[in-house]
């Protein structure tokens, strides 16, 4: 008895990689390629036509872009994984391809030699990242979230309250706004101001708006 | 005779060459059409550089990428991959050396793959030159 063959979609919108694809994949007993895709359109059609295993995406396509095209497929209940297949991708990109549901990333100049393993290991239900399965997605994203974050605000020795007031004034509160929405009286915003005026060397609200706004001080919403 | 591994490495050539093994005619085709579509987007991006079309430089160079990367063209990526990024950023100085450095590293992708595979796998439209 013969397993069946694991059906894979080859999207990418340049003819030589398709069919270097093609013939790298055409190689492992286990995978049958099923149809390729010239564009981001063609293999959505294509992916809700023939219903593959496996769509090798590339991220950067024509009409319909990689990453677009992935959250059509997530969107759309289909069954199919998607190893993104991809020149050059940094963090913060395989990232939002994960958060997507893409299964796996494999480089292009890698591909000779992970294609087939990356495939079979998805097929498995596992992930594929870096050229080798990934035993504990969690952390990975984890990881991952905490290399693309936004580095730290500088507070500029600003306290937590004074940052508060800080966003406050940018907003256009009053002091009597500000003493109002922290049950604080006017003097002690008063105190706060003359604090924050210090500390920045600013020596009016609209000096202190424009240096918050300048110095990234505010809250990222 | 070994391999120049920084203009065409030898783990991706010859692990696609294994895996076209019952078709060498196939893997030189494959090779051949490279070169072929290599050779028209460098002069695509000769054309964008002389034309400062940073857009359009971009996308070719970007094209031109993908292809070295799969089959193992490693300088010619590394060009391209720079080329791409003058485009993407719109600093289009230097991008006039870089193109001549791709195609540099081109005729010497075409050269090891000549000694390799024999002069079939040369476009037909060309004679070796790029």
């Amino acid at each position: 008895m013969t397993a069946t063959p694991i059906r894979v979609l080859i999207a990418d919108d340049h003819p030589v990689v398709r069919v270097g694809l093609r013939n790298m994949l055409q190689a492992d007993p286990l995978i049958e390629v099923a149809g390729e895709a010239r564009d981001g359109v063609e293999a959505l059609e294509l992916a809700r036509s023939l219903r593959p295993d496996i769509l090798l995406l590339d991220l950067a396509m024509p009409i319909v872009a990689g990453m677009d095209a992935l959250r059509e497929m997530t969107s759309g209940n289909l069954e199919t994984r998607t190893v993104v297949l991809t020149g050059l991708i940094d963090n913060r990109q395989i990232l939002e391809a994960l958060q997507l549901g893409a299964r796996g990333v494999v480089l292009k100049d890698a591909a000779v030699e992970h294609l087939s393993a990356c495939i079979r290991a998805v097929m498995q239900g596992q992930y594929w990242l870096d050229g080798r399965p990934v035993q504990n997605l969690v952390q990975v994203l984890r990881d991952l979230a905490a290399q693309t974050a936004p580095p730290p605000r500088k507070t500029f020795g600003l306290t937590a309250r004074e940052l508060e007031v800080v966003t406050l004034i940018t907003e256009g509160c009053t002091n009597k706004d500000i003493a109002k929405q922290f049950g604080i009286s006017e003097e002690t915003v008063k105190r706060h101001l003359t604090n924050i005026f210090n500390k920045l060397g600013v020596g009016n609200r609209l000096e202190l708006a424009l240096f918050a706004l300048n110095h990234h001080l505010l809250p990222v919403t | 005779m070994p391999m120049n591994e920084t203009i065409l490495a030898s783990v991706v050539f010859d692990q696609l060459q294994q895996a076209m093994a019952c078709d060498p005619p196939g893997f030189t085709e494959l090779y051949r059409d490279y070169l072929a579509d290599a050779g028209q987007a460098l002069e695509a991006l000769h054309d964008a550089v002389y034309r400062r079309q940073a857009g359009e430089l971009r996308a070719r160079a970007h094209h031109l990428k993908g292809s070295s990367l799969v089959l193992g063209a490693r300088e010619v990526a590394l060009c391209a991959a720079a080329l791409e990024e003058s485009g993407q950023s719109g600093d289009l100085q230097g991008t006039s050396a870089m193109v001549d450095r791709t195609r540099q590293a081109l005729r010497e992708v075409e050269a090891e793959l000549a000694s390799r595979l024999g002069f079939a796998v040369i476009p037909a439209e060309k004679t070796g030159a790029v």
